[in-house]
């Protein structure tokens, strides 16, 4: 892997040609298992029939890339939601909605999955002040993927 | 080894009495435990053990069952790291650790209220009944109800495991009628025996259920299931706020009354 020196590790460059090359790639048409539209945070509604009562991923955009199983080992039977928490704006916004999905759609967990890079657990502080704005508690976890696509942590917060 | 695997624990040690040393060296305590019954094969699972270690603790164990044969222990293949700091515990099991904090408080007054117990006077009564009050209010009806109609029956009753915790909640409850009788007949001698032996068996109690099984649980519990064991807990707490209230208070005046020194379970 060759890394090139960088003053933030969210966008230093990364060259992982050959550690892909070296791992199995699945073959065969894999499934998705989104059930939903939309799915970015600034255009879904907290209380969407799909969220009510559910289990939400609340993820990081480019989780999805670094993840080889998210489909099967993460979507599968759960609502989403994702966002950038170092490029996108109105992020207040994004609390609201947050809180909203714990006080009125009243899921039943939320886990929020973000990559290691320094940035991005942004996107978990943002669920923290929303769990602690909200009335209703529920169980909330936080899993952290590694840029080669490895989970890094998983803690219930 | 399958057999070994297959076999209950107690009478493998029973046996083997050896192996019970093993056990216990890689802090597996079945030794201690009153009821014995659950097969090899779970408390491998239950305990989940790093790999070498279980490798290497069941390699004792068949050298100690089969001194004449040489069996090789495969070594068991090693689960992704994904959570950190142990012993892990979900939100609904951490919300029962920390009422087993509270619990531990008061056992850990246990001793110098032991020492000052007159049932006598209208003081050493009084204090005796509160203490009651607390085990069947809190760490009964509130703790041990949580449970029993909630969580253990996210899992197959007939657990070994499931067993000996309801079988500790029913000898505890038999303590606690004990120490009510007791009052009521004026005889400290029984009311200290049976708080002693309350003390020792919830110590013991907590103590597996804190390392070994809700971190066991915990691993068996899918998120849905975490979820609505969290809300129903929380269901199930909403109408217990006086007795947590009475509770705090207790444990604040034991405290205040047997100092700080006395922190032996905590």
């Amino acid at each position: 892997m060759k890394e090139h020196a960088h003053n933030c590790p969210g966008s230093m460059m990364m060259d992982r040609r050959k550690d892909s090359d070296a791992a199995e790639a699945a073959t065969g048409k894999v499934g998705s298992q989104l059930r939903q539209w939309p799915i970015q945070l600034h255009l879904i509604g907290p209380t969407a029939p799909y969220y009510q009562g559910a289990d939400v991923l609340l993820v990081a955009d480019c989780v999805a890339y670094a993840l080889g199983g998210f489909h099967p080992e993460y979507l599968k039977g759960k609502a989403i939601a994702i966002a950038c928490p170092k490029l996108d704006e109105g992020q207040d916004v994004y609390v609201e909605k947050i809180k909203a999905w714990f006080d009125d759609a009243k899921i039943n967990t939320l886990t929020v999955m973000i990559m290691e890079v320094p940035c991005c657990m942004g996107l978990s502080a943002l669920a923290e002040r929303a769990l602690a704005a909200a009335g209703r508690k529920v169980p909330v976890k936080r899993i952290v993927v590694g840029l080669d696509g490895e989970i890094r942590k998983e803690e219930w917060l | 080894m399958d057999k070994i695997m297959q076999g209950r624990i107690k009478e493998l040690i029973v046996r083997h009495p050896k192996v019970g040393d093993v056990l216990a060296e890689f802090g597996v305590a079945c030794v201690t435990c009153a009821v014995g019954t659950c097969l090899l094969k779970d408390i491998l699972e239950i305990h989940r053990l790093a790999p070498e270690d279980e490798q290497r603790m069941l390699t004792r164990i068949a050298e100690i069952v089969y001194p004449d044969r040489k069996v090789v222990v495969p070594l068991r293949k090693s689960e992704p790291q994904k959570k950190t700091g142990e012993p892990f515990h979900s939100p609904p099991l951490r919300k029962l650790v920390e009422e087993h904090a509270l619990i531990k408080r008061v056992l850990a007054r246990i001793p110098g209220m032991l020492r000052q117990m007159d049932l006598d006077t209208t003081e050493g009564r009084q204090l005796a009944l509160a203490s009651v009050d607390f085990i069947r209010s809190f760490a009964d009806k509130c703790h041990h109800a949580k449970e029993e109609d909630i969580l253990f029956k996210c899992f197959d009753g007939n657990l070994d495991i499931i067993k000996v915790m309801l079988d500790d909640h029913e000898t505890g409850r038999a303590h606690v009628r004990a120490i009510r009788d007791a009052i009521e007949r004026r005889d400290t001698a029984a009311a200290v025996k049976h708080l002693k032996g309350y003390r020792q068996l919830l110590t013991e109690h907590i103590r597996k259920e804190d390392e070994v099984l809700y971190p066991w649980m915990d691993r068996q519990l899918s998120d849905t299931e975490i979820g609505r064991l969290f809300s129903a807990f929380a269901a199930a707490d909403a109408p217990m706020a006086e007795t947590r209230r009475r509770s705090q208070e207790f444990i604040s005046m034991l405290e205040q009354r047997f100092g700080d020194a006395e922190r032996g379970p905590r």
